[in-house]
């Protein structure tokens, strides 16, 4: 058997080729085709049989998951060039095995989609219409550079933007559009958790995400987070949940409209009226007082307000009152309190969207995170703690020099006012309405760079809104996507520039430490990736060495191995086994993570002193905080007076946990609200007087999907492709319609509320207005909320291959049916075995359930008052049977 | 390699620890190229109504992870009509891919669902513990993904093993899928008729394997195998054909 044959014309049949290796298209042509996707080889009976791995001769590499936020450390095995398995690296510190979540084990098929994009394509003909033609790299360089040098001359740097989905490159990024001198970094924070980070910022100060002491914790008091399938960090988070449960008895309670695995296997499940969360943790707040369970040093010592003004703010919110809010039983909301904070201090109270993508998500998120501090579990073993180093410093992993200055200009786009606390304490930004703002003219942009994002799937009226600004060339004259496989965003632009996966790719990366101590991890190329694919840091800053010699001087630097090289530069080069490198970076490539022992675990920060050389030039005023000048000449507060010793507290304005935020008041009157700074609770507008014939539309994540980038996984869609609308058997009977049934669902636009808030793109007073609509097929469950209807997000894709479209056949046949045919010559050969072809199994014209619904299309755009989180899960909706 | 030193591979599932996140399953495609809507093992989910903490009476979930047993008195093995089904020493049951005509006969012998004939080498496919993987010290993909640990996996000869362990601290647990198949299986599951009902047994297809449409979700609640569905080129012959 030959270990390398050329392809004759036409493809041979499997018995001529063994598995795994690339198909040579030419002599010369050798880099030009995506590995076989399955693992077969031919007997010397010319018979194909499956290859397995040979893992005592292949080729080991640590890397770092990309395929959700969670960023796992990973191993992947690669052979002939291909990446055939992964599994979690031990050595990451939240992991501490070879575990992953069935999204890791996804990651070598995304290198061989038989759709992967692997030459730039430029648009002919007009914008939207899908006709390309091949171009080099040089050429896309070329026009990227010549439009931004353009930009650069007029004066206007600020109107080139990058837009990014899920990148882990602010390092880069900051040197590509500090060198270009634009503020326009886009993201997608608000649509995710901006409400949750924000709420952890305003009470403990100095992070965004908790990290509980999970497996030493015995009550979980979970208020709308899905960690068994999604939630950042849950993968780590339901590890030690299992732990923490079954080897010692910890108890889960949920909170959730929808039983989400999580809810579906909690010790209680409970269905708050969507909204209300906020109002329920208040009640349990007042019965903690009530029964004196709190913990009273903790709250006299480190809270404001003190205990007094806290049982005289609570003193209405009684569980009576609560379950007329929220419709939960006044008794196990009493019950549950009383057995959360009984088994303190090893609880913890946490939360996400559930609770967080709501008009008043921010208050309902810092109720939750307050009981913590009523029970005296912050920072303490089992409880709600969080770590401090948890972004990648540049004193710790520098860039190379020189380095541009930061920007000082702004826009709108990245920065708008009418959301004061969006970049308060870190750049959430409001992605939502960059779309509608350049449609209203608040910004200009010449060059729009997207980048692991698809708008018109994961945005709020994405394929209204966001693909109207798209299509148009006067509010987007320019638009480069890179991407990996021809999503609708690519669909969109001028240029595509097809991407490396993460698997294929370097950078660093780094995420909170359920450990609690500092870690980062090295994201490395497994393999070089296909055709002429190239990652997109890489192009950027081939892009900025083409700029002008102002510009060009930032990435003289070189190739992202060599930032990433520098940025590794300070780490050690002895490993924790005795072994011993030449540099950090060879360190890191070998291992993979760092963690830094040198630190003790993360506990009680706040109770850590202040020594001699913390204290020197500090003064301590009236209210106990320790000041001291900065090098500006402004005072700012490091530490508090406890008891008499200098301690570090919070890393808030008070040096305190803050349920009360003066801060939040103050910026709150300044936009013309109402909020005396305390998490008070207020229905989300409308919510709390819904007609009968009015429901609320929850959306959702599955174990098996992100939002953007897992439905042209095979393995992923075979599990969930197809998103029915959960309804409950009440309203199913009210309607008449039964599981399977299809119904008309019609979104409205959101409303104002009553603190002095306006409704982005609020409907007319007394009028419903309509965002849009859908058919959607039912699916009757009493794991929903009666007034409440639930679709899952992720799914309903145009473009991106057939597992994501939900089309069985010939990869080519199936291009050209879909209106994708001039994308063909930005594709490798199809593969030889291509169980694509007929395996698509859920295709609807073969009697399958097909490829769902994008739900977002009909959400309306709706970014929460002050921080701007979208209100994902406030959308009042109709439905009537068809 | 003496026959005492020569490992007797068994396994345990704890029901109870499962999170359903399928990291066991899709492990197992990639690991071992199984086709679109085939399965050498396949998670099902199932919603019914049980008591709470509380001692409520409330809508759960339950997952059931299933696999081939690994039957002792394995019917796939005794159906074969070229006797290329064997059970080692090592407890593991294997095909000979070489002899193997496709006669289907195995898959209509088997109470498991676990047996489908692989369209691409076209013969009869199924779970062997990744025996590829057991040469090289490593553990099967399925038990090594897990986040939660759901399988207890190793060498029922040694006491040390985590199945070993696992059975011995829960001795009074453990229980078989189907043990009226007569079958004896050799996966034991803790939780049967606690965490997850008894009757979700009935979703393991009898002589088919596992069907792609029990993901939909309006089938988790129902305790039915089979819901007619035929995938790419591996159409089910007709009962008793060859």
């Amino acid at each position: 058997m030959e270990r390398r044959g050329f392809l004759k014309s036409g493809l041979g049949a499997l018995a001529t080729l063994a598995v795994g290796e690339t198909i040579l298209l030419a002599p010369g042509d050798a880099a030009a085709a995506v590995a076989e996707p399955l693992n077969y080889a031919t007997g010397a009976d010319g018979k194909a049989r499956k290859r397995h791995v040979d893992y005592r001769t292949a080729t080991a590499v640590k890397s770092v998951c990309l395929n959700c936020s969670t960023v796992c450390g990973i191993e992947g095995f690669v052979e002939d060039g291909k990446v055939v398995k992964i599994r979690g690296n031990p050595l990451d510190p939240n992991l501490g095995s070879f575990m992953t979540c069935a999204k890791g084990q996804s990651g070598p098929t995304i290198n061989t989609y038989p759709e992967r994009l692997l030459y730039p394509l430029k648009r002919v003909g007009k914008r939207g219409e899908g006709l390309w033609k091949r171009i080099t790299w040089d050429e896309a360089y070329d026009e990227i550079a010549s439009r931004i040098r353009k930009s650069i001359a007029a004066g206007h740097p600020e109107r080139v933007a990058i837009h990014q989905g899920r990148s882990r490159y602010e390092a880069e990024f900051a040197r590509f559009l500090n060198a270009v001198g634009s503020p326009v970094l886009l993201n997608h924070r608000a649509l995710c958790s901006a409400n949750k980070r924000a709420a952890n910022y305003v009470s403990l100060g100095e992070t965004d995400w908790e990290s509980i002491d999970a497996e030493r914790c015995r009550y979980f008091l979970n208020f709308g987070a899905n960690f068994y399938e999604a939630h950042q960090g849950g993968l780590h988070l339901v590890k030690r949940v299992i732990k923490a449960r079954f080897d010692h008895g910890a108890k889960l309670v949920t909170f959730d409209v929808r039983m989400s695995n999580t809810a579906g296997r909690s010790d209680e499940w409970f269905q708050p009226h969507p909204g209300t969360e906020g109002a329920i943790a208040l009640a349990m707040a007042h019965v903690i007082l009530r029964e004196n369970l709190h913990d009273r040093a903790f709250i006299e010592d480190f809270v404001q307000p003190g205990e007094t003004q806290l049982r005289a703010w609570l003193k209405e919110c009684t569980p009576a009152w609560a379950q007329a809010q929220s419709g939960v039983p006044a008794a196990d909301i009493e019950r549950i309190a009383i057995e959360f904070a009984r088994a303190r201090p090893a609880v913890a109270a946490f939360t996400n969207r559930g609770t967080g993508a709501h008009y008043n998500g921010f208050n309902n998120e810092r109720a939750v995170v307050m009981l913590n501090a009523l029970v005296g579990a912050v920072g303490r073993p089992g409880g709600y703690c969080y770590g401090l180093e948890e972004k990648l410093a540049p004193a710790k992993y520098p860039a190379p020099q020189p380095e541009p200055p930061k920007v000082t200009i702004r826009t709108d786009l990245e920065d708008p006012p009418e959301w004061p606390l969006a970049n308060r304490w870190q750049k959430m930004k409001v992605a939502q309405v960059v779309y509608d703002y350049l449609e209203q003219g608040r910004a200009k942009l010449d060059v729009y760079l997207s980048y692991t994002i698809v708008s018109p799937m994961t945005w709020p009226e994405g394929r209204t809104t966001a693909a109207r600004v798209l299509a148009d060339e006067t509010l987007i004259p320019f638009h480069a996507c890179s991407d990996i496989v021809y999503s609708e965003m690519a669909h969109w632009a001028d240029l595509i520039l097809p991407d490396a996966t993460y698997l294929e790719r370097w950078g660093m990366d780094i995420r909170n430490n359920l450990e609690l101590q500092h870690y980062v991890m090295l994201r490395q190329p497994m393999t070089a990736p296909p055709g002429e694919a190239r990652s997109f840091p890489e192009v950027l800053f081939d892009v900025g060495r083409r700029l002008a010699p102002e510009q060009a001087k930032y990435f003289a630097f070189g190739t992202h191995e060599d930032f990433v090289r520098t940025q590794c530069s300070k780490l050690p080069v002895q490993g924790p086994d005795g072994r011993t490198f030449a540099s950090g970076f060879d360190y890191m490539k070998h291992y993979g993570v760092h963690v830094d022992t040198s630190q003790p675990k993360a506990y009680e920060v706040y109770r850590r002193k202040l020594g001699a050389a913390q204290l020197e030039g500090t003064r301590v005023d009236a209210a106990g905080r320790i000041l001291r000048m900065d090098k500006a000449g402004k005072e700012r507060a490091v530490g508090m007076m406890v008891k008499g010793e200098p301690m570090r507290g919070f890393a808030t304005p008070s040096r305190r946990f803050e349920i009360l935020a003066p801060e939040v008041a103050e910026v709150a009157t300044k936009a013309g609200m109402t909020d005396d700074g305390m998490p008070a609770f207020h229905h989300v507008p409308g919510l709390d007087k819904l007609a009968d014939d009015r429901f609320v539309l929850t959306t959702f994540k599955w174990n098996v999907h992100t939002q953007g980038r897992t439905a042209s996984q095979k393995y992923l869609s075979e599990i969930v492709h197809d998103n029915p609308m959960w309804m409950h058997p009440k309203v199913a009977r009210r309607i008449g319609v039964k599981s399977g049934d299809m119904v008309e669902l019609t979104t409205y636009r959101p409303r104002s509320g009553t603190q002095g808030d306006v409704a982005f793109k609020a409907a007319p007073a007394g009028r419903d207005e309509v965002v849009g609509r859908a058919r959607i097929r039912v699916f009757v469950t009493d794991g929903i909320h009666p007034k409440v209807l639930a679709v899952s997000n992720s799914l309903g894709w145009q473009g991106g291959g057939r597992a994501a479209q939900g089309r069985a056949g010939a990869r080519d046949a199936v291009l050209d049916a879909s209106g994708q045919a001039a994308t063909r010559k930005g594709l490798a050969p199809a593969p030889r075995v291509d169980d694509l072809t007929n395996g698509v199994w859920w295709d609807a014209r073969n009697g399958g359930r097909g490829n769902g619904v994008n739900i977002n299309a009909i959400l309306p755009v709706n970014p929460a008052p002050l921080v701007g989180m979208q209100s994902w899960f406030d959308t009042v909706c109709s439905v009537r049977k068809v | 390699m003496t026959p005492e030193k020569t490992p007797h591979w068994g396994l345990a599932i704890d029901t109870e620890r499962c999170i359903g996140c399928h990291a066991c399953s899709v492990a197992c495609k990639v690991e071992n190229s199984v086709y679109l809507g085939m399965f050498r093992t396949k998670v099902y989910y199932h919603d019914f109504h049980g008591k709470n903490a509380a001692g409520k009476v409330a809508p759960k979930r339950a997952f059931l992870p299933a696999l081939c047993m690994q039957c002792e008195d394995a019917p796939c093995l005794k159906a074969c009509p070229t006797e290329s089904i064997s059970r080692g020493p090592d407890g593991i049951v294997r095909i000979d891919v070489d002899s193997c005509d496709r006669s289907r006969d195995c898959i209509a012998a088997c109470p498991y669902g676990a047996i489908h004939i692989d369209p691409v080498a076209q013969v009869a496919d199924k779970c062997d513990f990744c025996s590829h993987r057991l040469d090289a010290g490593m553990q099967p993909a399925c038990v090594e993904a897990c986040p939660a640990d759901v399988f207890a996996f190793g060498d029922l000869n040694d006491p040390g093993s985590a199945v070993s362990r696992f059975n011995a601290k829960h001795r009074k647990e453990l229980a078989v899928l189907k043990p009226q198949e007569g079958t004896r299986p050799a996966v034991h599951y803790r939780g049967i008729g606690t965490v997850v009902p008894r009757a979700v047994e009935n979703k393991l297809p009898k002589g088919r394997n596992h069907d792609p449409f029990t993901y939909e979700i309006d089938t988790w609640a129902e305790l039915r195998a089979d819901y007619g569905t035929v995938v790419g080129n591996a159409a089910a012959k007709p009962k008793g054909g060859k």
